[in-house]
């Protein structure tokens, strides 16, 4: 009973793995293959083809199209340019995170939101008194994400736009045979890449044609156990896995707000109004309780834990998504909520979230690890978000 | 063998609290008697096999209220209670299309977004509102209500810790909890929603047991009681309990027992044998008397004062109490034995849709009008139904590859006019039957025996007066300390040495069994 | 201290609050809207003595009319009842029609006036804080837990009891003559879309017997609204706010359907929050979540007014229609599907001789429903309900039809567009348990201030609101007062 996604037929046949996992409803590939490890690398070294349709996405238009977004959103919308892409925060009257996503500004009075939860109600909500029409087009557009090195080359020969012109976080139309496509310069993996957003009904001819291109770049369908472990060497959070939204927050002390998520640059307190503002002005004034940083734990320590259970190092096959004790100075300083090891830093690195006095780049901790049944304390040290940043990515 | 062998206490009635009563009184080392009026015990929480073959939960028939701290502290699981899960609701529609609620959160907001998106997405935080509020009123209901006009130190106490437990809440709960307790269950789901059929089937549970319409302010209440249900620490989730709820009243009755406590069928109790203003003992309609230090009524304030103690013993103004309560009866049951399943012309396959429960509640209109016709004496032309198929969910209710159905209907008033004739049962029998067959148009050939059970069948065969289920009304105005009276609130009476443990007292109904536990708590501090 | 305030509307409430402001100080506006606002001939409520002595209401000729006998009702079998003040005698009345129900009136006029008591005192005082933290909030809470232990145990349970009941069950506990309950019962549905049998109907029984003697169940009229125009301070200025200028979460003042722009440090507006904050205020300045609670405010409107003109007096000065609970359970049957009411619940007051000589009589209509099923409320039902009416009142009071000289409709739409009534409701939201004390109209807004620092609402939406002329602005009024001095 679960939705395939447009990509479906193609998607199956493929998935050699059986494995399958739920996405806002629908069912993606966990991994194709076996073992999802050429898919990883694929993203990192040539091309990868990821299936992002899950992502809820609106069509926001209408003479205050802008306005209503930038009432909502942290950043500022109404200043973007045409052709701009925008990450942003948005937040609840107590400013703290209710979802995370994209803003794409296809035209002065045509906007389209992304989001990892469902916001059309949020958004009507918000549009009282203002001249402007929110469409659900989750279903109606499918969205492709062409990552990797390579992911320039495979799409560059099947659009007749100059994409080395596309800049970072940019969005341009194109046709993709006779598909016109929106593509941007974005994605989640913090690598080069491209996010290509179509009719849903013309699915099946992108993939393919993208597929056909990028043969010879060794493009590879990957999956979510990949994108996964891609997007925390990216440092990127994810809703649900690295925070709770306000929205499902059974308490208060669940919530975070934008500073904590260390997303104080989506925070722009010079706009004069938007949901949260006066929260978060005043937040602004004190530091955060609390910061999302990067973990790093430190080998030698990890071997050492090993070598006296006489075993050798074991390492997470896959990243995993749970909460795992930070401690510093004697006191549980926070929890980590991803972590894995990163095949390409040959690191093992987690996102966590830390009491804003242990937050800086280069505090010690310790992270909890289960070494043969037993709970042990790893050294670790706070770094600087994202553990993996080439130059290709915005170049 | 007549008279004297001396009890601590006597529990009249064998329903599911009077045993939650008499296992807890009996565990804590008391000799307890439980009198039952019929031939089984259970009260209205009984599994009877109607007819050759067929097993039917008589009355109540689902489990999700009965409060965990009694599954626990008397092992009911060991005692034979097994609760299977009860995961949907379908609305069929008479349009031929149909609302699912799934316990899948994907396929739920799937099925909800094909309805309205916007509800899709008010769905989640509805739920997690009415889960916070269950939250916030769980402590109330395993408490003793204090009675706000005394000045006895232990009120004055018990009323400044209800305070600040009302004050301590956060703002929005505080005021989501105002509206629930004041707000009409129309008026409060048209805030979250728009979709008509989930307004309705949400609606539904707001009217249960009361003689209020969804848009009358009170109803909301009722829904959030309906919410309160929690089953391994998760709140609304209803269950089946294998074999019947008679297995649910079977399991206290057999932890009751291994306790000590003696338990007699065929015993109807005449009267309460009070002596200088205290009671004493009872008296069986067969002349015996039985003498205890103390007594016991799981029967409905009414029965308990008007009709066993007698207004003789009492003070005009409790009496007068008494007689305000307000039971008003307002739902029947009609239990099927059906040869194969029914076909809903919305979902005409046999499918997880029959394992769940199906509600007749196409709008709230639909109910609204269905409480028109009983507001003014008449059982309504198109009821609202909550229908369930316990074979499907345990096949040893029926014989092999044949079907139980049960449906709760309402509204069915007590005081129906020209009152409840054989032919009115029978007429009443046909108008849900007719309802059925509009959504399930097979319905009328798969039937080999129906049952029709009106408020006054509830009332005659359980005792329950006017067949109100919860023993009196879940209105506002009868509720916390001022259920079943105000000053009498606190499981005691008047009467000295009789205490009553029926769900006409704190918290109500829906097989709960906390009444019987409240009260056998607060006789074991009053008698240690 | 020249601040400089602006109340926009000149109903009752904004009046009240102008007078209050400008006599401490303060250099007042009242924006009124000719097109709007119309002054009633009559007002219909409590006017809370702290107003008429505050602002000399009495010196100022206001004249208040409790009618006595407040109740004239015909009865089926022939005959009159009638009921004044004078419980005794009220009691021998009913005695006649039914002996146990006269024997129980003077019990039941004691104990709802006792709970009443209780209603007035909360009115005089902005709406009790539940959760307050503050010293202040913590004492008024307490005073007003003692004042409830004050009413006894007989009237504590009642409070607890009759508060959320319906009408129908608590006159069932007392009484047993359907024409009785009838009359009485009228007070519990108005103004209000809910039925007899609906829960919360006591408690706008109660409320409406807030500020009568012992004994009567009807409202007094007066003067008051003309009383208070014609009160010196504040200038008068036509026009109608078009937007509220906010700048940086502080209101600057009113912009003019004309343009024009009028500063003010302090804006008042009488109007319901949902045109107050929805319509002339920018969104983007209030919390979503307020935006959501504003718009859920019930306010649907179920009344309609008849005015007949006569040429004589019509030998009654009150006339109920309203033979039973019933009946009125039926008329809203009707409404709850959106239809007039066929058979409505009726009252007609006649206050003697108006200025040209003619013999006004003022009708209440309820229930006619704001939102009619299929179609609107044009000519043809206006219509219609004109004629319903008439010919109830003819039948019972057959006398008035030779005396008829003309009759004038109000439709719950034209309620709204002559007196701004939203969905032709006078209460603005309706009282009901959930908008009551610190519920009204919303938490958020309870006490007369908004998000935007400077703009208070005033009107009948607000604590004690409907009913109670003039104390919301009142309240407001000290609200505002308070402010600007804790600003300095």
């Amino acid at each position: 009973m679960l939705k395939p996604t447009p990509f479906h037929p193609r998607t199956v046949a493929l998935c050699a793995s059986h494995a399958w996992r739920r996405w806002a409803g629908y069912v993606v590939a966990s991994s194709y293959e076996l073992h999802h490890e050429r898919e990883y690398h694929a993203i990192r070294s040539s091309a990868a083809l990821i299936d992002v349709s899950p992502l809820y996405k609106y069509a926001v238009s209408g003479e205050d199209a802008a306005r209503l977004l930038n009432r909502i959103v942290t950043r500022d919308v109404e200043r973007s340019a045409i052709g701009q892409v925008l990450y942003t925060t948005w937040c609840d009257s107590d400013g703290k995170v209710l979802d995370d996503g994209t803003i794409a500004r296809l035209d002065e009075h045509a906007l389209r939101m992304t989001s990892a939860e469902p916001n059309l109600r949020w958004l009507e909500d918000n549009a009282s008194g203002l001249d402007v029409r929110v469409e659900d087009v989750s279903d109606a557009i499918a969205a492709l994400a062409v990552q990797g090195p390579s992911s320039r080359a495979v799409i560059q020969p099947l659009v007749d736009c100059d994409l080395s012109a596309l800049k970072y976080f940019r969005i341009t139309a194109a046709t993709i045979g006779s598909v016109p496509v929106t593509i941007s310069r974005t994605g989640y993996t913090g690598d080069l890449g491209y996010e290509l957003w179509f009719d849903a009904r013309d699915a099946l001819k992108v993939w393919d044609a993208l597929m056909q291109a990028g043969n010879a770049y060794g493009i590879v369908p990957a999956g979510m156990l990949a994108l996964d472990l891609a997007r925390i060497e990216a440092g990127l959070m994810l809703l649900d896995v690295d925070y709770v939204s306000a929205r499902k927050a059974l308490r208060h002390e669940q919530t975070s707000s934008p500073f904590e998520l260390d997303l104080a640059w989506t925070v722009n307190l010079k706009k004069e109004t938007f949901v949260g503002r006066a929260a978060l002005a005043r937040e602004a004034e004190n530091a955060p309780a609390w910061q999302f940083v990067g973990v790093e734990v430190e080998w030698d320590a990890l071997e050492r834990l090993y070598a006296e259970a006489r075993l050798a190092p074991q390492l997470p096959p896959t990243a995993w998504r749970m909460s795992v004790p930070i401690y510093a100075g004697g006191e549980q300083a926070g929890y980590a909520t991803s972590g894995g090891w990163s095949p390409l830093l040959k690191k093992y690195i987690a996102l966590a979230h830390v009491r804003s006095r242990w937050a800086a780049p280069g505090t010690p901790v310790e992270m909890e690890i289960t070494v043969e049944h037993a709970r042990k304390r790893a050294a670790a040290r706070v770094v600087k978000k994202p553990f993996f940043d080439p130059d290709r990515k915005r170049s | 063998m007549s008279t004297t062998r001396a009890y601590d206490a006597i529990v009249i009635g064998g329903g599911h609290n009077g045993l939650v009563c008499a296992a807890y009184l009996a565990g804590a080392g008391k000799r307890v008697l439980v009198l039952e009026r019929r031939e089984r015990l259970g009260g209205a929480a009984v599994t009877e096999e109607v007819f050759p073959g067929f097993r039917f939960s008589v009355f109540s028939y689902v489990v999700s209220l009965l409060r965990p701290e009694i599954i626990r502290d008397l092992e009911l699981p060991r005692h034979g209670l097994h609760i299977l899960p009860l995961e949907s609701t379908v609305t069929p529609l008479p349009n031929g299309d149909y609302l699912g609620q799934w316990a899948d959160h994907d396929q739920n907001r799937r099925e909800l977004a094909r309805h309205s998106l916007r509800d899709a997405e008010a769905y989640d935080g509805f739920g997690r509102l009415m889960h916070q509020m269950a939250r916030a009123i769980k402590p109330f209901l395993a408490m003793t209500p204090p009675d706000p006009a005394s000045l006895a130190p232990r009120d004055v106490a018990g009323m400044l810790r209800l305070a600040s437990r009302l004050r301590g809440l956060d703002p929005q709960h505080f005021h989501a909890l105002h509206k629930l307790l004041t707000m009409s269950a129309a008026d409060y789901l048209d805030e979250w929603f728009e979709s008509g059929p989930l307004k309705a089937t949400k609606a539904a549970s707001g009217i249960i047991g009361t003689f209020l319409g969804p848009r009358s302010p009170g109803t909301a209440y009722v829904l959030l009681h309906h919410y309160m249900g929690e089953i391994d620490g998760v709140f609304r989730a209803w269950g089946f309990a294998k074999g019947g709820n008679g297995s649910v009243s079977g399991a206290i009755a057999a932890a009751a027992r291994e306790h000590g406590a003696e338990l007699r069928t065929d015993a109807p109790v005449a009267r309460v044998l009070v002596t200088n203003a205290r009671a004493d003992g009872v008296v069986l309609e067969n002349g015996d008397e039985i003498r205890a230090k103390l007594v016991v009524s799981g029967l409905d304030p009414r029965r308990t004062f008007i009709d066993l103690v007698g207004a003789a013993h009492l003070a005009p103004e409790f009496v007068a109490a008494i007689e305000r309560f307000k039971f008003r009866g307002s739902s029947g049951k009609v239990n099927l034995a059906l040869s194969e399943l029914p076909k809903f012309t919305a979902l005409p396959a046999d499918g997880p849709h029959l394992r769940g429960a199906i509600s007749i509640s196409p709008s709230v209109e639909y109910l609204e009008r269905a409480y028109d016709d009983a507001k003014y004496g008449q059982v309504s032309r198109r009821p609202y139904m909550d229908i369930v198929i316990p074979s499907l969910i345990d096949p040893a209710m029926a014989p092999l590859g044949k079907h139980v159905m049960s449906c709760f209907v309402q509204y069915v008033p007590y005081n129906v006019q020209g009152g409840w004739t054989d032919a009115a049962r029978e007429a009443f029998g046909d108008t849900v039957i007719d309802t059925l067959a509009e959504y399930a148009p097979n319905i009328k050939s798969t039937i080999l025996h129906r049952q029709v059970i009106t408020p006054a069948d509830i009332e005659r065969i359980v005792g329950l007066s006017e067949g109100n289920i919860f023993q009196g009304e879940l209105a506002l105005q009868q509720m916390f300390f001022l259920r079943p009276v105000p000053g009498w609130a606190k499981y005691r009476t008047p009467i000295r040495g009789l205490y009553q443990c029926g769900s006409g007292t704190h918290p109500g109904g829906g097989v709960m069994g906390a009444s019987g536990r409240n009260a056998a708590l607060t006789i074991l501090r009053a008698n240690a | 201290m020249s601040s400089h305030a602006i109340v926009i509307g000149d109903d009752i409430d904004e009046c009240v609050a102008a007078q209050y402001l400008a006599r401490n100080g303060l250099s007042v506006r009242l924006l009124h809207d000719r097109q709007a606002q119309q002054p009633r001939f009559l007002q219909t409520g409590w006017i809370a003595p702290q107003i008429v002595r505050d602002l000399e209401l009495s010196a100022h000729g206001l004249s208040i009319d409790q009618r006595d006998p407040w109740l004239q009702i015909e009865l089926p079998g022939g005959g009159r009842l009638e009921l004044t003040r004078d419980i005794a005698r009220s009691a021998e009345e009913i005695g006649k029609v039914n002996r146990h129900d006269g024997a129980r009136w003077a019990a039941f006029c004691e104990r709802m006036h006792a709970l009443a008591t209780l209603l007035q005192a909360m009115y005089a005082a902005p709406p009790p804080e539940p959760l307050a933290s503050t010293f202040a909030g913590r004492f008024d809470l307490a005073r007003l837990a003692l004042r409830v232990r004050g009413l006894g145990r007989q009237g504590m349970t009642d409070l607890f009891r009759v508060l959320p009941m319906s009408i129908v069950d608590l006159l069932d506990e007392w009484f047993e003559s359907d024409a009785l309950k009838g009359a009485l019962g009228t007070m519990g549905v108005m103004h209000l879309c809910q039925g007899p049998r609906s829960g919360g109907t006591a408690l706008n029984f109660l409320h409406h017997h807030a500020g009568c003697p012992p004994g009567v169940f009807r409202q007094p009229l007066s003067n008051v609204h003309g009383v208070l125009r014609a009160l010196p301070g504040p200038s008068m200025l036509e026009g109608r706010a078009l937007r509220v200028i906010v700048e940086g979460g502080t209101v600057e003042g009113v912009q003019l359907a004309t343009g024009e722009e009028i500063h003010a440090s302090v804006v008042l507006s009488g109007a319901h929050p949902q045109h107050a904050l929805l319509d002339v205020v920018d969104a983007a300045w209030l919390d979503p979540e307020l935006v959501r609670a504003v718009r859920r405010i019930r306010s649907r409107g179920v009344t309609a007014e008849v005015t007949l003109a006569l040429d004589r007096d019509p030998g009654f000065t009150t006339l109920t229609i309203a033979p039973s609970l019933d009946y009125m359970e039926h008329a809203y049957d009707d409404a709850k599907y959106g239809r007039m009411s066929r058979e409505p619940f009726i009252e007609a007051r006649y206050a003697g001789t108006a200025e040209g000589g003619e013999h006004p009589v003022h009708v209440h209509v309820q229930y006619a429903p704001y939102a009619v099923q299929d179609g609107t409320w044009d000519a043809e039902r206006a219509q219609a309900l004109g004629r319903t009416v008439l010919d109830a009142i003819a039948a019972a009071a057959p006398g008035i039809v030779s005396s008829l000289v003309d009759h004038t409709v109000r439709t719950p739409q034209a309620l709204e567009r002559e007196f701004g009534y939203p969905e032709g409701q006078p209460y603005h939201a309706e009282l009901a348990l959930d908008q009551f004390l610190w519920m009204r109209p919303v938490p958020d807004l309870a006490r007369y201030r908004t998000p935007i620092r400077g703009y208070y609402l005033c009107g009948p939406a607000m604590h004690p609101g409907a009913g109670v002329p003039g104390a919301a602005g009142m309240h407001a009024a000290h609200t505002v007062l308070r402010d600007l001095r804790t600003r300095k």
